[in-house]
């Protein structure tokens, strides 16, 4: 028991069982539970949870990456205008969509290792630039900022697959999570991600490449978000430079209430996914009560700050035990 | 020279903010040389993008330059709109052309300006407060009747029970279209439910789409949505479709997109409400050119809108949208 207590994700576990059940006692009869229900909240959740795996693993190192919702942005338009303005092929403005998001990440790691500045200011500052040179750049080339999008039968498979209500994002969310996981819990890596968020120096003087790690880690949230972009685009058959701005906050958020601490070096995987799912089941299951919807967002605030204590006492404890 | 232009101004701001309540101070005049600066919507919007296209074209007919200023973060206009407002105002400009969105913080600002002699043009949002505030003018229209026109044209097809889906809780003009919604759907007898989301998921079609869906499960009666902008409108198809009740529930949007106008083609949206933005910029422009130079200006408001596109005229509407991008809304 002592022992279960201590794992970072148990706070984020039980809100979420809590939470659902309380929905399921709320919205009984409105179909919240069923199938359908169930997928929909999924679908929330999966989009926002390919973004929040590797922004959980980057802050776990002790950054902050809040350019991804413009990158999701960034890479939706590059889709759309790519396809439908110029008539390019459709794989290769995925790819080019998702080098630019890399690109993003490379610059925000750049930027954060060589200047030493606090991440949340330089990516702060990168997702204006990004939003600003999207919707710049799009201008110029269409006089638009959001368009429509051309894309071929088997990328709308890839991408936005349905089975009865349950998109195939649901798998990229699944798919993303594992190799989080993998990489965080089973590889050489992940001890570097945590020693890196523990304390920097010491890592440096044992010999952990901490800069490099930061980097790769930017790079990664910049993909993925460029990775829903690109599903956001294809589902939704258009590209706008807006998509994802909700993202910017989101995603620490769940990853927080996941229970990874907001100063580095302790959380998981497995708490990050079961915060993006309590996401996803209050910003849909309260739709679903016939409530005044002007709540939802005292909800989560409450949920965040519940969740912040509670993950502070459980990390007292686990250190407690050693 | 530059110091004393700096003193003057505030001279006269300050008068401004003595005399206010009490009796206007003696008219000034604006300062010649000063820019022409548009405070309007953010661009990221295809409804801003195309006022600003009308802005651009208008600007290039009469030869006159301008500045657009306009938010990029949308998360906090209410009070973001007044701090651009005040700052075009202390650059004494020679003219301002201005959406009044927020009136609460914009109006007295705007009041300032024209005690200290700016002429101001007000577009977009803003009818029924430009007669008081010293403003030469308007042009636009009121989101209330355009939200008005809406119910009326549910009402008369028969639902019963309306859905008005806010996805910008807080912003007066977007909650004024679905109080004109509800306003004329309760005159025809109907029914209304009037749900928001939060504002974080204003631009996330996934987010908009399940919280439709919900909405639609928690209320089977449902049969008509009138959403506020062409993203939602899209989700709310999606949401009808997802609870297995197409063809059962009427859905009408303000605003275009090329989405929103190939689904009134195929049938699927009943119709989009227009407020024609592109003329809101252009023929602001055209008023601010001809006042500057000859002194004239319409009397009255100038009405922009709202133009109902539904299946008789939307062929036109997409081939408009579709060779010359970005007049008509989305591309």
């Amino acid at each position: 028991m002592r022992k279960l207590i201590r794992r970072p994700e148990i706070g984020a576990v039980a809100a979420f069982l809590v939470t659902y059940l309380f929905f399921v006692v709320m919205t009984s009869g409105a179909g919240f539970v069923s199938a359908d229900g169930t997928a929909g909240w999924l679908n929330l959740a999966a989009e926002l949870g390919i973004v929040a795996v590797p922004v959980g693993l980057l802050m776990i190192s002790g950054e902050f990456d809040l350019s991804i919702g413009s990158t999701v942005g960034m890479a939706s338009m590059i889709l759309a205008l790519g396809t439908r303005y110029f008539g390019l092929p459709d794989w290769s403005m995925i790819l080019l969509a998702l080098v630019a998001g890399g690109g993003v990440g490379l610059a925000n790691g750049l930027a954060v290792v060589r200047t030493g500045l606090p991440s949340f200011i330089v990516t702060l500052a990168a997702n204006f630039i990004v939003i600003g040179g999207t919707m710049g750049v799009s201008r110029l080339i269409a006089n638009v900022t959001s368009s429509s999008v051309a894309v071929s039968d088997p990328v709308k498979w890839l991408f936005a697959a349905r089975w009865d209500q349950a998109n195939i994002a649901i798998l990229w969310w699944a798919a993303v999570a594992l190799v989080g996981w993998w990489v965080l819990s089973k590889s050489p890596f992940g001890s570097w991600i945590y020693a890196t968020g523990g304390n920097a120096t010491a890592a440096r003087g044992a010999g952990v490449p901490v800069d490099r790690v930061k980097i790769r880690l930017f790079i990664s949230t910049g993909v993925a978000a460029a990775f829903v972009g690109v599903i956001q685009a294809v589902q939704w058959n258009s590209g706008n430079a807006t998509y994802g701005m909700g993202y910017v906050f989101q995603a620490p958020i769940v990853v927080v209430i996941g229970g990874v601490l907001l100063t580095g070096g302790y959380g998981t995987v497995v708490g990050v996914v079961f915060g993006t799912a309590l996401f996803g089941v209050i910003s849909t299951g309260i739709f679903y009560t016939g409530w005044n919807t002007d709540w939802v967002q005292l909800f989560l605030g409450a949920l965040l700050g519940v969740a912040v204590f509670a993950n502070t006492q459980i990390r007292r404890l686990a250190l407690q035990g050693r | 020279m530059k110091y004393f232009k700096g003193i003057g101004t505030a001279a006269v701001l300050s008068a401004g903010f003595l005399a206010a309540g009490a009796d206007r101070a003696a008219a000034q005049t604006a300062n010649p040389d000063g820019p022409i600066i548009v405070v309007s919507g953010p661009l990221s919007w295809p409804f801003f993008a195309a006022v600003k296209q009308g802005f651009d074209d208008g600007a290039e007919t009469f030869g006159i330059d301008f500045q657009y200023v306009a938010v990029t973060d949308t998360a906090n206009m209410t009070s973001d709109y007044p701090r651009l407002l005040q700052q075009a105002i202390s650059r004494d400009p020679k003219m301002l052309l201005v959406g009044e969105f927020f009136p609460d913080g914009m109006d007295p600002l705007i009041r300032e300006a024209t005690d200290a002699g700016i002429p101001v043009l007000i577009h977009n949002s803003g009818q029924t407060l430009w007669e008081e505030n010293g403003s030469i003018g308007f042009v636009g229209e009121e989101p209330f009747q355009m939200g008005y026109r809406a119910g009326e044209i549910q009402a008369a097809e028969g639902v019963t029970l309306g859905l008005c889906f806010n996805q910008v809780p807080g912003n007066p003009t977007v909650e004024a279209r679905c109080d004109g919604y509800i306003a004329a759907m309760e005159e025809a007898g109907a029914d209304t439910i009037y749900e928001t989301i939060g504002t974080g998921d204003a631009t996330n079609p996934q987010a908009l789409a399940q919280a439709m869906s919900g909405i639609l499960q928690a209320n089977p009666g449902i049969d008509g949505i009138f959403t506020l902008n062409a993203v939602p409108a899209m989700s709310a198809l999606q949401a009808v479709s997802n609870v297995g009740r197409e063809g059962e529930v009427m859905v009408g949007t303000a605003d275009l997109s090329n989405e929103v106008l190939e689904a009134i083609q195929d049938g699927r949206l009943a119709f989009a409400m227009d407020q024609q933005p592109y003329l809101q910029g252009f023929m602001s422009m055209q008023i601010a050119s001809h006042f500057l130079e000859y002194g004239l200006h319409p009397i009255g408001h100038v009405k922009t809108g709202p133009l109902v596109i539904d299946s008789s005229n939307v062929e036109r509407t997409l081939e408009v949208n579709n060779e010359h991008t970005g007049i008509r809304g989305a591309f």
